[in-house]
């Protein structure tokens, strides 16, 4: 046996951590690290195995015990997700702690030469510090950016909801795809899901298509040489992005006040108002900014791009001032004029470069919030409204926080949540494919 | 003659245009600003032109005395300057990492970042308010902090990290060489480097949770531990009527540093923004 330490040294790390390293490789304290290593993981062993099992069962309905003693099965739940995640660290520590007694028994057969604790040490050195340094950060992203996803993921199997499975009084259970079966079958949240998510994809698309080309536009239209007092504008078209989104789409929420609002009051001191009554357009004497589908359609847009053009009109200014002149110059004598060059020079450079933004900004419009909520609330509600609580102009993201919020329906909203992520996916991929670092194979 | 004659109406044009634009842009800001100082509560107090009626501070005084938006605002700059100089170290470290150290499952890390900063925070929302529930950080602006930053560490790392790359290695190995630790490099050489990009990471931490409205309406339950982003919504929220104008008193006093902050950071916004774009 110790005539092949490459084989003998796995084999006892493999039976109990570190013990190939110490009676193998003379490896005293790498193989004392990871005995101590496994100790404290057998110490702990039943937690873990108790953690996991409340993954599994989501604890039982205890009625006879007061509420504080009963199962509670979402923590039950968490619990469970964190014993798996430091399950898969013992099991990758494990396969470490093989494979290294494998490495180093076939040098060991090479060389013939026990590795220094000393080299150990200045090995670990530079690997400690990096692993040091990394885990605040690991530590934190796996307690709330994974855990929550896959919780939220697991969500959509249970039926978890008000009024009647909300711990602590009550316990979870795992229901498989009931829930989806369950939306799907209620014909108002399968028509309230198609609108949703079809409205999404237009206000999502529109609204970023809008925003670049206006923002494009206004670049353009400013850098032409003869506009005098270009900066004056720029700085006053910035102004939208300066101010606090959310400020901006408040007091939009206000000016758009179908009854009180300026811009309605405004309309009605010049008489449109009435007009608009005479013909029989408006039927009250206020307009329906945010009240009416199609038009509150319409203004969200429209505030969108208040807000979003700026954005774009400094992305595309900087990008054109950073434009090779040479190709112009050489353009211009072979007679091409302005439109020309626009055409085949500038716009092709410009969206060549921008393209991955647009597609961001995509991604942004589809998860964004306040544009929606804060103008509209999702309002105005139609029949399809009042079983699926998605309003005529709610989008995915904002049904979701109504569902959870305001319902507390959490498995419909995991179940909302799901659909978002596979339509966001495609896009999360596309735009990973597009970064350098993996075009250039080098991460 | 004629061309001239179309010339100049096509600037007149342009010109109207941007006249047009400008008044767009400016009219809901000071509609807003004349309403911080119009007297009277109500919308329908105000002029369709924003003009102040009786020009008054009042607004502002009834903000700080009937309301608790001075604990809100003190709430959102605590929240913004831990989260600021969290995200900040914490990215910084990160990112250096990932850019000069070799370890195992590197690539594997930087590939979930990537994936990870697509979905929004709002996805796990029941999770982390279950989450913060079961560590006792409910109702704590150290809960909503650490999910703050936690969300910001996979898309600001992978910023940062390009950043670092840029810097020739050759630069910190001198400094090895010369006897500087991992630490010492850090400090005295990398970090002098990469200060725009720092600057620009700790303005956009900064500014985040101001904005932000899902996580602390959710997070953040008893009235005085609201932030400013969920206080002004509730005192809007279906009373634009009654509060519009010391509403506006409170978004003023927002906005003006907000406005302040970015001008100043103006030229670096623009240039790392530009730098998102495709490079040749």
């Amino acid at each position: 046996m110790t005539k092949k330490p490459s084989l003998a040294a796995p084999i006892g790390s493999a039976l109990f951590m570190g013990l190939g390293h110490i009676a193998v490789l003379k490896q005293y304290v790498k193989g004392i690290i990871f005995a101590i290593f496994e100790i404290i993981v057998l110490i702990n062993a039943s937690k873990i195995v108790t953690a996991i099992k409340g993954l599994i069962t989501l604890g039982e309905q205890k009625n006879h015990l007061p509420v504080a003693q009963r199962d509670n099965s979402t923590w039950m739940m968490l619990d469970g997700l964190i014993a798996c995640v430091v399950l898969v660290i013992i099991i990758i520590v494990y396969v470490i702690n093989v494979t290294d007694a494998r490495r180093h028994g076939l040098k060991l057969e090479k060389s013939g030469e026990y590795q220094s604790t000393r080299e150990f040490l200045n090995d670990l050195g530079e690997k400690a510090f990096a692993y040091t340094a990394l885990s605040p950060a690991f530590v934190m992203i796996s307690f709330f950016v994974v855990i929550p996803l896959v919780f939220a993921i697991l969500l959509a199997f249970t039926n978890y909801s008000a009024p009647s499975h909300i711990p602590p009084n009550n316990t979870v259970d795992w229901v498989g795809l009931q829930t989806f079966k369950e939306m799907l079958q209620m014909k108002n949240y399968s028509q309230g899901f198609a609108r949703t998510a079809v409205w999404t994809f237009e206000w999502a698309l529109i609204g970023t298509l809008t925003c670049y080309f206006g923002g494009m536009f206004i670049a353009l239209a400013l850098n032409d040489k003869k506009i005098k007092i270009a900066g004056v504008f720029r700085t006053v078209f910035i102004l939208p992005y300066a101010v606090p989104g959310m400020i901006s789409l408040f007091i939009w929420a206000i000016l758009l006040n179908g009854q009180f609002g300026p811009i309605t009051r405004g309309l009605r001191e010049i008489g449109v108002v009435d007009w608009l009554r005479s013909i029989g357009v408006l039927q009250k004497d206020a307009i329906p900014w945010l009240s009416e589908t199609n038009l509150a359609r319409v203004m969200l847009l429209v505030v969108n791009l208040w807000l979003g053009f700026p954005y774009f009109m400094l992305m595309i200014t900087g990008i054109m001032t950073s434009m090779p002149q040479d190709v112009f110059e050489a353009a211009t004598i072979d007679g091409a004029n302005k439109s020309q060059q626009f055409r085949y020079i500038t716009l092709p450079l410009l969206l060549y470069q921008t393209i991955p933004l647009m597609i961001m900004s995509f991604s942004y419009n589809m998860n964004n919030f306040g544009g929606v909520y804060f103008l509209t609330n999702g309002n105005p509600p139609d029949t399809i409204t009042t079983q699926s609580f998605a309003g005529t102009t709610d989008t995915l993201i904002t049904w979701m926080y109504k569902l959870t919020l305001e319902q507390r329906l959490y498995n419909r909203a995991s179940v909302v949540a799901l659909l978002l992520f596979i339509v966001v996916a495609p896009f999360a991929i596309y735009n990973f494919m597009q970064t350098k670092s993996f075009k250039e194979g080098e991460l | 003659m004629m061309k001239k004659a179309m010339s100049i109406a096509r600037y007149v044009l342009i010109y109207a245009f941007f006249i047009l634009l400008a008044l767009i842009v400016l009219y809901p800001i000071a509609f807003a600003i004349a309403g911080a100082f119009n007297k009277g509560k109500s919308l329908a107090s105000m002029n369709v032109l924003p003009i102040p009626n009786n020009p008054t501070t009042d607004n502002f005084t009834r903000l700080f005395t009937t309301t608790n938006y001075i604990s809100w605002y003190k709430n959102s700059l605590f929240i913004a300057c831990v989260n600021t100089l969290l995200t900040t170290v914490i990215v910084l470290i990160t990112a250096y990492i990932f850019s000069r150290f070799k370890f195992r499952f590197k690539k594997a890390a930087m590939v979930s970042f990537l994936i990870l900063q697509m979905f929004p925070s709002a996805v796990g929302m029941i999770a982390i308010y279950i989450i913060l529930n079961r560590l006792g950080l409910s109702d704590n602006f150290m809960g909503l902090i650490l999910v703050y930053t936690a969300g910001n560490i996979p898309y600001n790392t992978w910023l940062l990290k390009g950043y670092f790359d840029t810097i020739p290695k050759s630069i910190d190995e001198a400094a090895k060489i010369d006897g500087a630790g991992n630490l010492t490099t850090f400090l005295k050489v990398i970090l002098p480097n990469t200060l725009p990009m720092v600057a620009f990471l700790a303005v956009t931490s900064f500014t985040q949770p101001w904005m932000d409205f899902i996580l602390p309406r959710f997070i953040l339950r008893s009235d005085k531990n609201k932030t400013l982003a969920v206080g002004l919504f509730e005192m809007i929220n279906g009373r634009s009527n009654d509060n519009f104008t010391m509403f506006a008193a409170g978004a003023l006093l927002i906005a003006v540093p907000f406005v302040i902050i970015f001008a100043i950071n103006q030229k670096y916004l623009v240039r790392i923004m530009s730098a998102g774009a495709v490079k040749e």
